[in-house]
This record gives C-alpha cells, structure tokens and sequence, in this order.
C-alpha cells in the first residue's frame, strides 16, 4: 500500500527546492512561486526512534522516522509498525495531516542499541 | 555603556514544594540583598509556561508586590527554553541603552505539579505544528538528531554517557543541583530507553527553580563582554543541517562579533545540554572544536573541570536539572560566579577570565550566547 499516485508536495519555481505542502511562502528563498506537484512515496530513512513516553494523547511505544524521499524532500513520519532500519526504503502515506510509514518494502530490524 | 553582573543566585532545583511566585521570590530577594538594596528600576521575568505548567500569570506585578518594586518598569519574556537567557539579554539592551540603571532579572519554572504525559505535551507545543501532531517530542527529535550525528560522524556513541557521567560528578560540587550523585558508564548505558537511543540518563530531568541576577551599568569582574542570538527553520524537515543548529551558530557568531573576541579567548563554557547529546553538537556549534571532533574531547576528559576546556562545571543541565524557563539564567549565574570567585567548591582550578553561556530554545530553533568576562566591555546590544 502507497499514494498511487505519488506524495504531493510543494515545489518552488525560484530556488527550486521542494517540500511538504505547508501555507505560505517558499522555506528557503521566500518566493511566492510555488506550485504543487507529486513525487514518488518512497523515502530513505535517516534516523528512526521509538519513544517510551509519548506527548499526552499518543499511545506508548510511539515510533517516529525521519525520511528523505525524492528531491532532497524530508518527512517526519509516523511507523506504526516496527521500527524501520536506518537506511532501508519504505513507503510512505499521507493520512490526515500526519505522514505514516506504511509498508517496508526492505529489510526491517530495529535499530542497533546505542 | 557596559553593563555587568553585581549579584548572582541560583535556587535549589528538583521538586519544589512551592509555587512559581514563590521561587521566584526567594531568589530574588536574595539578589536584591547581594546588590545592597540598590534601588532597582527595571523587573525583567523569564519563564517558559508560567501558565501551563506554573498554573499563573501576570509575572510582574505580582514579584513586584512581594519583592516592594512597583517604583520599577517591567515586562516578561519568553523564548521557550531558552527564557532565562532571552530575559537576560534584555535587560542588558535596556541598560546600554541607557533606559534604566540596575536592573533584578529573575527567570524560573515549575514543571512538576503537573503529569509527566502533560509537561511533554506543554514542551512539544514548541515544536512545528506538523511535529505536534506526529505526535514528536522533544526527547524524540533529539533523538533523531543524535543518531543522524552518529552516523555521520561514526562517532562511539559511549560519548553521549561519557557526557552525562562527566556533568553528574561535576553536580556533586552544586549545592543546588537536583542530581547530586555520579552515576557510571554502565549506569547510563543501562538506564531505561526514552526515545531509542536516548535513555533516562541522557535526558535532563522535569525541575521546579529559579534564579536571580542584578545587572547594573558599569564593568566588573563579570562584565557583559556581548550577546547575540540566532533562529532557525521551526520544522527539523525544514534544516539544512540535522547534526548541528544553525541557530547557535549564528548566535555565536554575533556574540563573539559584538565582544570583538574570538572562541580562543574564551576559558570555558556552560553549553545547552537537555539532552546528552546536545552537549557535543553545542560544543561544536560554538566554535570550540571542529565538526564531529567533540566525541573525542567529552571521551578523553578534555571538557572536564581540570581539562583543556572546560565544560559546565556546574553539572550542566543534566546534573543541575533544567526548570526550562530558568536554566538559561541558570547557567549565567554560574558563569558570573566563576568569573566573580564566588563559586566556592564548583572554582575551576584555573581561574576563568572570559566564560560563554549558550541557552536553547525550542529544539535549536532559538539560540542565545552571553559572553562574560572582567574588562570595560561595550556592549552593542
Ligand atoms: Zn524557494
């Protein structure tokens, strides 16, 4: 399971960066030029972690990955399954006004203890 | 015009029995009593969640009705974790400018009448909208960060215990430190996960305290030398760099800038560190050494008390405790009373002439770096 039709994100005519939808200006150059596009659901993770006190209204263990998918474009998401290797490729989902790790199209094992 | 530190105190930090006004009181009567009773025409007030988690509001003028300084001028000042800091710097521009005279800046925090589920949500407020609602705390994006350090740098992640052993054995000499027993590697090591890899004893703990400055025109042993703060991206996603704070950097930068003075001639700090972590990005952030190379300087005892760059010997946050409105006060109240031989067992063997407070904000969104040293500083503001 994925956006089948791929994660829609902001793209910016004038630095050309791109990230998460998010109203106003472009982050990084302040251009008003911005205009919505989609890129594929897939992202690397580059850290993940699983908490054990969670912010009230969030159930415990709560997992957390921080992606970056196609176009330097990072996502903080949501694993609700295990915990996703550093470095392996998942999809991803957007649900509501939260992003989800949906499936672990890679390997998975937890990360290595510190 | 300069400005400097004539009283400097710190309240004991842990589980307070009393309310935030009340800790706020103590200290600052305490101050008002190092200063002489000087007529003091500006109250400055830092705090965090005076609301949320201290359960009041109207800070002025009600430490203005117990501490008889209604003749003054006040507001409160909030930059999140970073308040005592931000409160701090304040003041200072006030006095430059030549807008008051002595000034009694307090800064303090109660975090521990309420649940601990409900002073991480009050803490994640901080965080970017669309980090609140993933449901992230400030535990977990420093998580986050710490392992995107790791494994950028290949660090030997035993670094972030050799931290919290290295600030726990300096707390021991804190009379108000809320921990003031070491702990060993071990200890750490097999505390109990938070945030995987951060563990209990990486965090800095939930703490009720205050602290209290007089700052007055005119140098001294702990003259305000220069200030300067930074900002960065709210969202982590939004950062171009994840294993250092662009916040910090830039607010190190203009200090030193406003100071006309170099990181060489800085004798040591009292870095930001929340989380254990934190303490060798800061270390890092500031200028001290290069990027990636604070592992090995935490590893080898270099940031220790006797070692070649000192390093929180206050105990840090982690072995103060960290009341978050108060600990950027905190921390210049341990910088001026170094500065000022004042700090009876916690006296650097090599007495300190130029110390550097960095306090953060949010999760490094909000930087503030206070220069401190004898001299005739010119403060920029
Ligand atoms: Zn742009």
């Amino acid at each position: 399971m994925s956006e089948p039709n791929g994660l829609l994100v902001n793209g910016c005519t004038n630095c050309h960066s791109r990230y998460l939808p998010r109203p106003g200006r472009c982050p990084r150059c302040g251009s008003d030029r911005v205009s919505p596009l989609r890129i594929p659901a897939r992202a690397t993770v580059l850290a993940a972690t699983e908490l054990s006190v969670a912010p009230a209204g969030f159930a415990t263990p709560h997992r957390l990955a921080l992606l970056e998918a196609s176009d330097g474009v990072r996502i903080l998401a949501v694993a609700r399954g295990p915990l996703p290797a550093l470095g392996s490729v998942v999809n991803v989902m957007r649900d509501a006004d939260v992003y989800l790790v949906v499936d672990e199209g890679t390997p998975v094992a937890s990360p290595k203890p510190p | 015009m300069p400005v400097h530190v004539s009283a400097a105190v710190a309240g004991r930090v842990g589980r307070r029995p009393e309310g935030l006004i009340d800790l706020l009181v103590e200290v600052g009567d305490r101050a008002l009593d190092l200063a002489g009773r000087k007529p003091v025409d500006l109250l400055l007030v830092g705090a965090m969640a005076a609301g949320a988690l201290g359960e009041t509001e109207n800070l002025v003028p009600q430490l203005a009705d117990r501490l008889n300084l209604e003749g003054a001028s006040g507001v409160r000042v909030d930059a999140a974790s970073a308040s005592g800091a931000a409160v701090f710097h304040t003041a200072v521009q006030e006095l430059a400018a030549g807008r008051a005279v002595r000034a009694l800046v307090l800064a303090g925090e109660k975090m521990t009448s309420q649940p601990v589920a409900e002073v991480t949500r009050v803490l994640a407020r901080s965080l970017a909208p669309s980090e609140q609602a993933a449901g992230a705390s400030m535990p977990a994006l420093a998580a986050l960060v710490a392992q995107r350090y790791t494994s950028r740098f290949g660090s030997d992640p035993a670094a972030f215990d050799a931290v919290t052993v290295q600030f726990r054995r300096s707390a021991q000499g804190n009379p108000n430190a809320q921990f003031p027993t070491p702990v060993s590697r071990e200890e750490v090591a097999s505390s109990r996960v938070i945030a995987s890899p951060l563990r209990l004893l990486h965090c800095s703990a939930i703490s009720d305290g205050a602290a209290a400055v007089v700052l007055e025109r005119g140098t001294g042993p702990a003259t305000v030398l220069g200030i300067g703060q930074g900002l960065d991206a709210l969202a982590l996603v939004d950062r171009t760099e994840l294993t250092s704070f662009k916040a910090s950097r830039t607010a190190a930068q203009r200090a030193y800038e406003d100071a006309h003075l170099t990181r060489k001639e800085v004798d040591f700090a009292e870095l930001h560190d929340a989380f254990a972590p934190f303490a060798l990005v800061d270390l890092e952030d500031m200028g001290f050494c290069g990027a990636g190379e604070a592992a090995a300087w935490f590893l080898d005892g270099s940031t220790g008390p006797d070692g070649r760059f000192p390093v929180n010997p206050s105990g840090g946050l982690l072995g103060r405790g960290h009341p978050v409105g108060a600990s950027g006060l905190l921390q210049l109240v341990e910088v001026a009373r170094q500065l000022r031989g004042e700090s009876g067992s916690l006296a650097l063997p090599r007495p300190p002439k130029i110390g550097l407070a960095q306090s953060i904000g949010g999760l490094g969104t909000h930087v503030f770096v206070t220069l401190l040293g004898a001299g005739s500083g010119e403060v920029a503001g």
